[in-house]
């Protein structure tokens, strides 16, 4: 009987395993190989030993591609969380046609990030100049996205349109963990508007910004698809995200071997990262 | 002191907040209509509804971009996905769910599995397009497959966490009885399991039908579309045209829009149910 | 773990395909029929090849051709040359990625190609010279070329009376000119950073010689050196564009183009089909770019746009080149040209289009070098790289990173070259 069990789950867990190692784990290996290659993606290729890797750290794209990509993914994340937050707060008070609302603002959420990036790089292109003309906005009367130091702008507004859905709805879903008694209570202590929000809500919904943290940080450092729609890492390469450069530059742009070096980079940096972070939001929820 | 009635503020900046969703949507639908001989660069050109609701910017755009096989494609591929991804990954979860916390085996299996959260699908990307291409499923079967080890980690995670709150009483009554383990769990575990289902099915079908890069690097050339990739080639071939090129972005949206109405309360608890686990 | 991984894999793979295989079965051509496919690289000429398709599909019982003309051709090519899955015909243009196939050999020799007999000479060299290392044989066929310089609405010219330029100051004085009259000289959509490397290419062949970059490659020069009087002369040309170039893309360029927003525009004779499905009746001209301060110095911006190779791989060469043969009638390049305003290959009698007038003197003369750009490695990006020096207009520091990206890009072409010429001598 014991072993009619076992044997079972044997026979689930092989199989299924097979498929992870057969699509995650042999690429996964497949990848660092060839960084040691200065494979074009065809033809013959040489080993190059760890070129690659030194390369790496001399290579300025490839340095300005990780400084885009954290610049975004960390501005993203902060600017996400506020306003998150703040629509939370407002979703989750007494207001009228509530459902409504939510259903409203999860709404970015569910539409493709390619399309929707294609549609606001034409209001970025087109519209938002033209107001900027009607009232007189000299400064804004170019288009953001045609300015290196403006252009990641752009790609941050339409990263976090989307996001902000999803993390609002997280958010209301911690506000409603938190019970009433807790408000009353606080009241009677004086404690309301940012009193109370800062000393009784926001220590109870740690856990729940934790999770918001861990996705907006990990979603923003794979951006790709919004880099693709608006800038394809232009203007100047000042929007070149680090998997953007991979796509473009591994695949069509004959550096197969380097890019699959800079990946496995890529790779030890977004698992230092997340266990990083995990370790932090996990020591700040056991203070609390 | 408690507030009964409405919160003046928050509907205030909800309904402003709101303006920055409507917007870009009201856009697009307005430039989806209109002939390229309506679009100035005033403002009031801009904002102005088209001046005739002709569905003929939709007709061109569906031929260009053969929406209705991108539309099967897509469709199809997320169907099968999510399917199987209930099937397989709820099992997977089952078993490692059950074992790990007195085996060894299945503690590393879970952790291997869940750790593959961490891959990002750019180093994979490369070996991957050869490694399809050399089992000949470089095709919408190559990204099934994919996107069945793509989630699996996120989803293994999610079903053996709820499986926690199944009692395993459950299936030793069953057990009892004579049945199966195998018997068991399709009995008694997987529809207990229903509400993760629904979870797991709404955040499969989410990411899989709005994903680019996994068709892009396996199907690229293949002749066949998805609708974001159709709108991926559209854009590079007819770009001068804003009023087609609005129309089948518009299409790509549409049916997502649709199933988001209809099935809106479960999108948001599905949605939540897995993120907070 | 991971043999037994893929075993199972293989099993799981094959329920997999069992049960999705209705839709698996694509190729089941009749045994006695050739399949030949064509993957080109020119998404604009998409209608022709439609057509060469259908034609030739009706007139031959033995090969069943197809032809693919997707968008992002490089990439698709490059995804499936990853996939060791080789179309049978390949139309690309005559620039790097054409010496990597060759080095990497792909491409199959073509040298007992009897239709390579009618290709202009000048245009085989051109190839020649694209191979990084010298090789035995021929792996293109030559079909179409394209010119670069200005194009101009002939109407705006003839209602202002004004002439064509032919040095570059007189270039500089027409356009003051034009800015006086309220005329916006040109436009520039320098959002698609390719837009970038025209109007450079066209002042690079002027100004800098032919084999700049395989003169680097040998240490003989720098391109701070060569390329700092086009980078300053390209600073001059941006300022009598249209306000932020950098926002839009070349669509947008061809659309105010055609629209008649401004009266020049720098770009390849291979924008005018775009431009004229914007504004039919539009009277288009060319000039070749006056960037030499004398008219003998210029030379016109020329290079093989598009020529086929067949792949080393195709497994009917025979049922190839009979698809060649037709692909390079007379009468069907006289079509392609016509729809794409491009410049044939094969001598003979063709019909150039009129637009193409004002570059005709070179044309016949041959007075034409080849792209610049031509010699690049993509994944340098000089494309960006020019794009990023227009907006930040220091010329010392882009031409310096130019250098020593250069070195850095090239590195495995330089070695192979020197290790060529230490075994057979320089044999340029």
């Amino acid at each position: 009987m014991k072993n009619e069990r076992k044997r079972t789950f044997l026979l689930i867990t092989i199989p299924i395993l097979a498929l992870f190692v057969c699509f995650n784990t042999i690429p996964l290996i497949r990848g660092v190989i060839y960084s040691f290659t200065n494979f074009k993606g065809f033809g013959s290729f040489d080993w190059v030993g760890l070129r690659n890797y030194m390369d790496l750290f001399t290579d300025s794209r490839v340095g300005g591609s990780y400084l885009f990509t954290f610049k975004l993914a960390i501005v993203t994340t902060i600017v996400v969380n506020i306003i998150s937050l703040i629509l939370a707060l407002a979703l989750n008070s007494k207001i009228r046609a509530k459902s409504f609302f939510r259903g409203a603002y999860f709404l970015p959420n569910i539409l493709g990030a390619l399309v929707v990036g294609y549609i606001f790089n034409y209001f970025f292109t087109y519209i938002l100049p033209a107001f900027a003309k009607m009232v007189g906005l000299k400064s804004l009367e170019g288009s953001i996205l045609s300015n290196p130091d403006t252009a990641w702008i752009g790609v941050m507004v339409v990263c976090a349109w989307q996001a902000i859905a999803m993390n609002t709805i997280i958010y209301i879903s911690g506000l409603q963990t938190v019970p009433e008694d807790v408000y009353e209570a606080g009241a009677l202590d004086g404690a309301t508007g940012w009193k109370q929000f800062r000393h009784l809500t926001f220590p109870l919904i740690i856990p729940f910004f934790s999770i918001n943290m861990v996705l907006c940080i990990k979603n923003f450092l794979m951006v790709f698809d919004q880099v693709m729609a608006l800038t394809k890492g232009g203007p100047a390469q000042s929007t070149e995200s680090i998997s953007y450069l991979i796509y473009n530059n591994g695949m069509s742009g004959g550096q197969f071997g380097f890019q699959s070096a800079n990946a496995v980079v890529f790779f030890i940096v977004i698992v230092a990262f997340s266990v990083a972070q995990m370790k932090i939001s996990g020591r700040k929820e056991e203070q609390l | 002191m408690m507030q009964k009635r409405t919160s003046k503020p928050s509907m205030v900046l909800l309904i402003l907040g709101l303006s920055t969703i409507i917007f870009p949507l009201y856009m697009t639908v307005v430039i989806a209509f209109k002939q390229p001989s309506e679009m100035t660069n005033s403002i009031s050109g801009i904002l102005s509804l088209p001046e005739s609701w002709s569905l003929d910017n939709f007709r061109e755009a569906m031929r260009v971009t053969d929406f209705w096989n991108s539309l099967r494609n897509s469709l199809l591929i997320t169907v099968v996905t999510v399917v199987l991804s209930i099937l397989l990954h709820s099992l997977m979860g089952y078993a490692v769910g059950r074992n790990k916390g007195k085996s060894k085996f299945y503690k590393f299996v879970y952790l291997f599995i869940v750790s593959g959260m961490f891959v990002p699908f750019a180093i994979l990307m490369m070996p991957l397009a050869k490694q399809t291409a050399e089992m000949g499923i470089a095709n919408w079967v190559g990204v099934i497959l994919l996107y069945l080890v793509f989630y699996m980690p996120m989803n293994v995670l999610l079903y053996s966490g709820y499986l926690v709150n199944i009692p395993i009483a459950l299936e030793e009554a069953a057990r009892v009885d004579g049945a199966s383990t195998w018997k068991t769990y399709w009995s008694i575990i997987f529809p207990i399991m229903k509400p993760m289902h629904a979870t797991v099915a709404i955040l499969t079908a989410l990411a899989v039908w709005n994903d680019v890069m996994t068709p892009l690097v396996i199907m690229a050339g293949s002749g066949e579309n998805t609708l974001p990739l159709a709108q991926l080639n559209f854009q590079s071939q007819f770009g001068t045209n804003y009023n087609l090129a609005f129309a089948s972005y518009l299409l790509s949206l549409i049916p997502i829009l649709i199933f988001y109405v209809i099935c809106q309360k479960q999108i948001l608890n599905g949605v939540v149910n897995g993120a907070v686990k | 773990m991971k043999g037994m991984g893929k075993g199972k894999c293989m099993w799981m793979l094959g329920c997999a395909a069992a049960v999705l295989s209705f839709a698996g079965c694509g190729n089941t051509a009749k045994d006695d029929v050739v399949e030949i496919e064509i993957v080109q690289y020119k998404p604009e000429a998409a209608s022709y090849f439609e057509m060469v398709e259908e034609e030739f599909n009706k007139t031959h019982d033995n090969i069943h051709l197809t032809i693919e003309s997707p968008n992002d051709a490089t990439t698709i090519l490059r995804t499936r040359f990853i996939r060791e899955d080789y179309p049978d015909i390949i139309g690309i243009g005559g620039d790097i990625n054409y010496s990597y196939y060759v080095d990497a050999g792909i491409l199959a020799d073509l040298s007992d190609y009897e239709g390579l007999e009618n290709i202009k000479q000048a245009y085989l060299d051109i190839d020649e010279a694209l191979e990084i290392v010298p090789t035995e044989g021929s792996y293109a066929v030559p079909y179409v070329a394209n010119a670069a310089g200005i194009l101009y609405n002939k109407d705006i010219f003839e209602e202002h009376g004004w002439k064509i330029p032919n040095t570059w100051d007189e270039l500089l004085a027409l356009c003051d000119e034009m800015e006086q009259e309220g005329v916006q000289p040109f436009y520039f959509g320098f959002k698609d950073t390719w837009t970038c490397l025209a109007p450079w290419n066209a002042m690079a062949v002027d100004l800098a010689p032919a084999d700049t970059a395989k003169q680097v490659n040998r240490g003989e020069t720098t391109f701070t050196e060569e390329y700092r009087e086009v980078a300053e002369k390209y600073l001059e040309l941006l300022n009598y564009g249209n306000n932020d170039p950098f926002a839009y893309n070349y669509n947008d360029a061809c659309t105010a183009f055609a629209r008649g927003e401004a009266a020049m525009y720098t770009i390849g004779s291979y924008a005018i089909p775009q431009i004229l499905s914007v504004n039919p009746d539009m009277n288009i001209d060319s000039f070749v770019m006056p960037a030499s301060s004398s008219t003998d110095g210029n030379t016109l911006n020329s290079g093989i746009d598009l020529q086929f190779c067949v792949a080393a791989d195709c497994e009917n060469k025979e049922a190839a080149y009979e698809v060649l043969d037709f692909l390079l009638a007379d009468e069907n390049i006289q079509k392609y040209i016509d729809a794409q305003i491009a410049i044939p290959c094969k001598e003979g009698d063709f019909e150039l289009s009129s637009m193409l007038d004002g570059m005709l003197d070179y044309i016949d003369s041959g007075n034409m070098t080849d792209y610049q750009d031509h010699y690049y490695p993509s994944e340098m990006a000089v494309d960006a790289q020019i794009q990023a020096f227009l907006i930040k207009k220091d010329v010392d520091s882009f031409l310096k990173k130019f250098d020593t990206d250069w070195q850095r890009y090239n590195r495995d072409i330089i070695r192979q070259v020197q290790e060529y010429e230490e075994k057979y001598g320089n044999t340029q």
